[in-house]
Formats: C-alpha cells, sequence, structure tokens
C-alpha cells in the first residue's frame, strides 16, 4: 500500500509558506541571526504571537507558539481539504518542549512575585497544545502526539504512515511544532555546543548548532482518500524506520550504530538499494558529535557511491522536533523542483571522513531522497521520499 | 495481541504481589509511593541521579523481562503525559539562578519526554524501535495503539509502558483536568506485549483513543461496533475519570453491578490506564471468570 503525500505547510526562519521557504533555499539565505536574546544565534519566525493570532484569525487567548506555529502551517498543508465521512482523518503532531515558552514565562513571573497567580502555566503540556492546534483546526477522534526530542517530527510522520498501513485511518495531517524557549538554549549552552557564530554542518571547525523555531505538517493519504479527495500526490513516503543508538543518554556512538540502523531498515521497507538514493538531507546540526558519527553512519551505508547530501539547518537552525518534519517539506519539494538543496557555510572537511557535502544549489534528477532526524535518548529515524 | 507480563509501582501494594486487585481498597490522602528496595535492580551512583519516574520505569521494566525470561524486547514503547519534570523544574531553577554564568547540564539532559524509554533502552543495550507518546492522558492508550502497530508489523514482543511522576510547581494537574479536590498519585506500570500466547497471558482485542470527545456513550458504541462487539459481551467495565457523569453514563449503558470505579484505588495520575490493565489482568488471574473486560478512561479537559 502507498502512502501519498498531497499536501504540505511549512513556517520557518527563511519563510511563512512553503513557496517562500523553496525562495531561501534556492537564494542561500539564511534566517539565522543574531538575536536581542543574550546575543545568541538564532533562526526565528519574525511574527510575534499576537501576529500570528491575528493572522490565523483565532480567539484572543494566551496560546503557546507551539500551538500558533502549528496552526499556521497546518493550515496551510490541509489547504482545500475538507471533512468527509467517506475518509477516516485524524491529526498528529509532535513536539520536544510543548508549551514550554508560556510554562517558562509564567513560571519565572510568578517566582519573583508570588502574589501573582499564574495558574494559566499549568496547561501547557504537550499533549494539550496538539489538542488546541487540534480543536482549532476542527480536528476530533484520533488526535496523537509524539516526543522523542529532535526526531519528533520524523516519528510523527511515520506514526501517521503506520496507521494509513494498518488500515485505521485513510488519511492524515501529521507534522511537529517547536518554539524558541530559553529552556532548550541555554541547555544546548550548558552542554557546550551551542555556537556563537553561524553554524557550519559538517565542517572540520564546526563549534555547534544555532537554535531555531518553526512548524511543518504534510497530508498523507492512502488510495481509498485520494480516490474521495481527488488530491494529486507530491510524493510518495516510500520507507520509513527507527532504532536506537542506546549508546549515551545525548551523545551518538562513535560508529552511528543507530543511525546506521535506522537508515537500513528505511532503505529495506522501501526496497531501495542504497545507491537508488538521489539525495540526502542529513540530520547534521553542527556539533562536534552529530556530523563525525552521522558522517560515519552515512559511509556504513553508503561505501564509495555517496549521494549528494547536505544539512539545511545553516537556513533554518535547528529547530528540534520541528527539524524532521520541515526537512521532509524539503525533501518532498526536492523532488517538485527537482532540486538539490545546499548546505551552507561549509568550507574545510573533515579530516576523520573528508566528506564534502553540496555547497550550491543543483537541479538534478531526484528520484529518491533520504531525510535523517536524530534525538536525545539515541533516538534515531530516517524517513524515504519517492516521485510519484 | 497477547499480554503476557506486568508490572506496576505505584501508591499500592501492586509491585511483585499477585491478587493484588482483590486486596486493595481506596486510597486515603496524603498516600505516598509504595517503592520496592531500588538497589536490588539499580546501581547506587546511578540511582542518586534518577527521579522517580525513572526509577520506577526501569525496575518495571526489569520485572517484565525477569517475568518472561526475556533478554531484551523488540521495541520498547513509552506513554507518558509529563516526561521528566522533576528534572525540568530543576533546569528551569538552575537557569534563574545562575543568569549569564556556566550552568551544570545534568537536569537538562534528562529533561526530554524520551528520556525515559531511552535509559530503558540503554540499560538494555537495545537498538530496536523506541517511541515516546505524549498526549496528555491518553499517552499510555496511545503506546499501547503503537504496540499494536508494531505487533501487526511482525514484532513479537515488545515492552510497553505508562509512567508519570508526581510534580505540581510547573504544572498542575487539577487545572488540567478540572476537578477539585483530586488526590493526585503516580506511578508505572509496564508490560511484555506478544504476538503468541503463554500461560497466564491476556488477549487485549483493541484499543483506541478518542480526543475532544463530545459523547461518551456514542464513542464507547463506537469502539465496541469496531471490535465486533456489544455491551451485553462486557462482563465488567472498570473506569477512571473525573467527570461525575461518566460513571452516571456507563451505569445506562451497562448496569452498574459490571462497574468499577478504579479512581478511588489509583489517585489521579495521567497514564493510570496503565494501572487499570494490570489490574483487569490481574483479576483474570486471580482466578475470576470473565470473558470480556472493557477499560474506559476519561480525564481530558481541554481549555481553550
Amino acid at each position: 500500500m502507498n502512502v501519498y503525500i498531497t499536501g504540505i505547510g511549512v513556517i520557518s526562519a527563511i519563510g511563512l509558506d512553503a513557496e517562500s521557504n523553496i525562495r531561501s533555499l534556492q537564494s542561500g539565505q539564511s534566517g539565522i541571526k543574531q538575536s536581542s536574546l543574550r546575543s545568541f544565534m538564532l533562526a526565528e519566525i519574525t511574527l510575534s504571537n499576537e501576529e500570528l493570532v491575528h493572522r490565523l484569525n483565532l480567539p484572543e487567548k494566551d496560546y503557546s507558539r507551539t500551538t500558533l506555529l502549528a496552526v499556521h502551517a497546518a493550515k496551510e498543508a490541509w489547504g482545500r481539504n475538507f471533512k468527509d465521512p467517506r475518509i477516516r482523518s485524524g491529526f498528529i503532531s509532535s513536539t520536544s518542549v510543548g508549551g514550554m515558552d508560556r510554562t517558562e514565562h509564567y513560571y519565572y513571573e510568578s517566582k519573583s512575585d508570588p502574589s501573582v497567580n499564574h495558574y494559566q502555566r499549568m496547561v501547557y503540556d504537550n499533549g494539550s497544545t496538539t489538542e488546541m492546534a487540534a480543536a482549532l483546526l476542527g480536528f476530533s477522534g484520533d488526535i496523537y502526539t509524539v516526543s522523542t526530542a529532535c526526531s519528533s517530527g520524523a516519528n510523527a510522520i511515520m506514526l501517521g504512515a503506520r496507521l494509513l498501513q494498518a488500515g485505521s485511518l485513510d488519511r492524515v495531517l501529521t507534522g511537529a511544532s517547536e518554539p524558541l524557549a530559553l529552556f532548550d538554549i541555554m541547555g544546548f549552552q550548558s552542554l557546550n555546543i551551542y555556537d556563537q557564530h553561524i553554524c557550519k554542518p559538517f565542517d572540520e571547525n564546526r563549534g555547534g548548532l544555532n537554535l531555531g523555531e518553526g512548524a511543518a505538517y504534510l497530508v498523507l493519504e492512502n488510495e481509498q482518500s485520494l480516490s474521495v479527495t481527488g488530491n494529486q500526490p507530491l510524493a510518495i513516503l516510500s520507507g520509513w524506520d527507527n532504532a536506537s543508538d542506546a549508546f549515551h543518554q545525548t551523545a551518538s556512538s562513535p560508529d552511528g550504530t543507530g543511525a546506521y540502523l535506522a537508515m537500513e531498515k528505511a532503505l529495506n521497507r522501501a526496497r531501495l538499494s542504497a545507491g537508488e538514493i538521489s539525495y540526502i538531507n542529513a540530520h547534521g546540526t553542527g556539533t562536534g558529535n552529530n556530523d563525525l558519527s552521522e558522517s560515519f553512519a552515512l559511509k556504513r551505508v553508503f561505501g564509495t557511491s555517496m549521494p549528494p547530501f547536505s544539512s539545511t539547518k545553516g537556513f533554518t537552525g535547528h529547530t528540534l522536533a520541528a527539524a524532521g518534519a520541515i526537512e521532509a517539506v524539503y525533501c518532498v519539494q526536492s523532488i517538485q523542483t527537482q532540486t538539490l538543496w545546499p548546505n551552507l557555510h561549509f568550507s574545510i572537511p573533515m579530516k576523520e571522513t573528508g566528506m564534502i557535502p553540496l555547497t550550491g544549489i543543483r537541479s538534478r534528477p531526484v528520484r529518491h531522497v533520504l531525510s535523517n532526524s536524530f534525538g536525545f535518548g539515541g533516538n534515531c529515524s530516517c524517513l524515504i521520499f519517492s516521485k510519484p | 495481541m497477547y499480554i503476557v507480563a506486568a508490572s506496576t509501582i505505584s501508591h499500592q501494594p501492586t509491585f511483585r504481589n499477585p491478587g493484588f486487585s482483590k486486596q486493595i481498597t481506596a486510597l486515603t490522602p496524603p498516600s505516598t509511593l509504595i517503592s520496592p528496595d531500588y538497589n536490588e535492580f539499580i546501581p547506587p551512583l546511578e540511582r542518586r541521579r534518577m527521579s522517580d519516574v525513572m526509577k520506577m520505569a526501569i525496575v518495571c521494566s526489569i520485572d517484565c523481562l525477569e517475568q518472561t525470561g526475556l533478554r531484551t524486547p523488540d521495541g520498547i514503547i513509552v506513554g507518558t503525559s509529563m516526561g521528566c519534570p522533576i528534572h525540568t523544574k530543576k533546569f528551569l531553577d538552575k537557569v534563574a539562578e545562575t543568569g549569564n554564568g556556566p550552568l551544570a547540564p545534568t537536569s537538562f539532559i534528562v529533561s526530554t519526554h524520551n528520556t525515559i524509554a531511552g535509559q530503558v533502552a540503554l540499560l538494555l543495550k537495545n537498538h530496536s524501535y523506541n517511541m515516546t507518546h505524549t498526549h496528555g492522558s491518553l499517552s499510555f492508550e496511545q503506546a499501547l495503539t503503537d504496540g499494536l502497530l508494531c505487533i501487526g508489523d511482525g514484532y513479537q514482543n515488545l515492552l510497553v509502558g505508562g509512567a508519570d511522576e508526581e510534580e505540581s510547581t510547573i504544572y498542575n494537574m487539577r487545572r488540567r483536568i478540572g476537578k477539585d479536590p483530586l488526590h493526585i498519585t503516580c506511578g508505572a506500570s509496564f508490560f511484555i506485549l506478544s504476538g503468541n500466547q503463554s500461560s497466564n497471558a491476556i488477549k487485549l482485542s483493541g484499543v483506541r483513543s478518542y480526543s475532544l470527545v463530545e459523547s461518551i456513550s456514542h464513542t464507547i458504541r463506537n469502539f465496541l461496533d469496531s471490535q465486533n462487539l456489544s455491551d451485553e459481551n462486557m462482563d465488567k467495565v472498570i473506569f477512571i475519570s473525573a467527570h461525575e457523569k461518566t460513571g452516571e453514563e456507563l451505569k445506562t449503558i451497562f448496569g452498574e453491578e459490571k462497574l468499577i470505579d478504579l479512581l478511588p484505588l489509583t489517585g489521579a495520575w495521567f497514564t493510570n490506564a496503565a494501572f487499570a490493565l494490570h489490574f483487569a489482568m490481574d483479576l483474570w488471574n486471580s482466578g475470576e471468570n470473565f470473558f470480556n473486560i472493557l477499560i474506559c478512561k476519561r480525564f481530558n479537559k481541554i481549555i481553550l
């Protein structure tokens, strides 16, 4: 059974919709800038929460940014689709910290002024950010939330595909949303993997990651659903899988065991050989550990015939849970436009591997695209997108 | 799909206590977690760094594997509403105290929701499928749904659990559920799900989570229909709900004598449907002659 992708939506520091994200990818325009927040290099979305509420025409309320970004991107992906009793539809969202943007705000505010009773902060768990988005989008019933740190987005898409394949649903709107939270910025800073300059994935002199915010959603449909909606497939989700690195809570194993296993399993599921992959959208966060570990895993899977690969984190920053979903949209767009996206700010190959990512935009036939997402807890997920 | 092993740590004497379903009575607040001797399972150095949810999850996981003689499962799936809120709060405090100075990353590292599933995999050196579901009070139900998908995909044995610890400073369940008073507790239940039957196994016919539900009776009938069952087929209905009306609605559908209201026995935590599943399994294995048990959990209140 094929899983068809018929809709995409994305909001990131390089664009408020899918079209403007493509334009930035094509022109090499990064969204990472020095922020007013403690001078960190961040990939921020220029719209404030109030502006998002206004643009989305939502009732006034103190929403988590996670919900607002989710609704913005999910609405774009959903497009002109509508409820139909003949199609069982579901909504899946993933996030790493959920409503931490609001939780930390209220927690700190009530700490500094104990007389303030900020009961509000108590309602921003992961599931509630999903349910609020679902309610605003008009979904009820089959609503799911997964959270596996930086691989969450890929796992949400994978869960959608599996629910379709098991016959539980016919159509899902699935993706991820992540706000910028001081909690995460200080967390990665405390781990000494936050680059104070712009990140340089796969470069010998890479100094860590820059965080970003964003959301992306995709519409997945089975044949039954397509026959009702008449939607045209943009791509097929042909492979997916997940494996555990089981090495360390935050660091990847030196040989990239989990990444290797996830890629192999996804290729097997897609019934593709490594040589058939046209392009790899790597996880490539820009940290010393991830990029080296991922490179060894890539070498183990692809050997000497390495397909063109790049990390788009130099554009969007690392958007944590949203990364897997945003990059899934970029993979679909790579197939749509038959274009490979560049890896910004690369100059010197790593001495251990000598691997050189794509540094400029390239047009070439794109049939199958592999996307990698790896997270804390050794969580490794891979998706494969194919031309319909 | 069969459940071939179960292990629960809670405010009740559930751990390694077959027949507990016949012994336990309603909790009287304030009750506390009845912890096993963690020394037996976790080295002291590691234990000190672990919050309640980690210790409960790891010990229940080890217990499940010992019951089945399984060395390692083919997948690890955890449902947790809040993940690791104790460490999350610790790191929030550290950030506030430290200002721009150097910060210790310890609490941040173990603050992600998937720390539980990740640490269990690390302990077992398990490289298989690893997933964490965090959909509020339906987190465990979604982990179980994932387990069904895995069995359908050909997996043999899965470790599936629900776990939540108690932390009310940064997050308050009462506000989320919208009921007060509510006796807040915590707990963890883990299970081995298998494609193959064994002694003491119970069959799990189906599981489904419904969000933003308007009519509970309509939803229950939908679910039973999807399983080709009707309300007459049900011998017992175990329910956990913070809504006063749920009991009344269930009584109308199933009749009062079939109902078991579990909330007074478990106290409230988001993944206590996992406790209910172990409770049902224990009832069966205590010699009760049931064919079908329905577990119904209704907690969430969305605040829009």
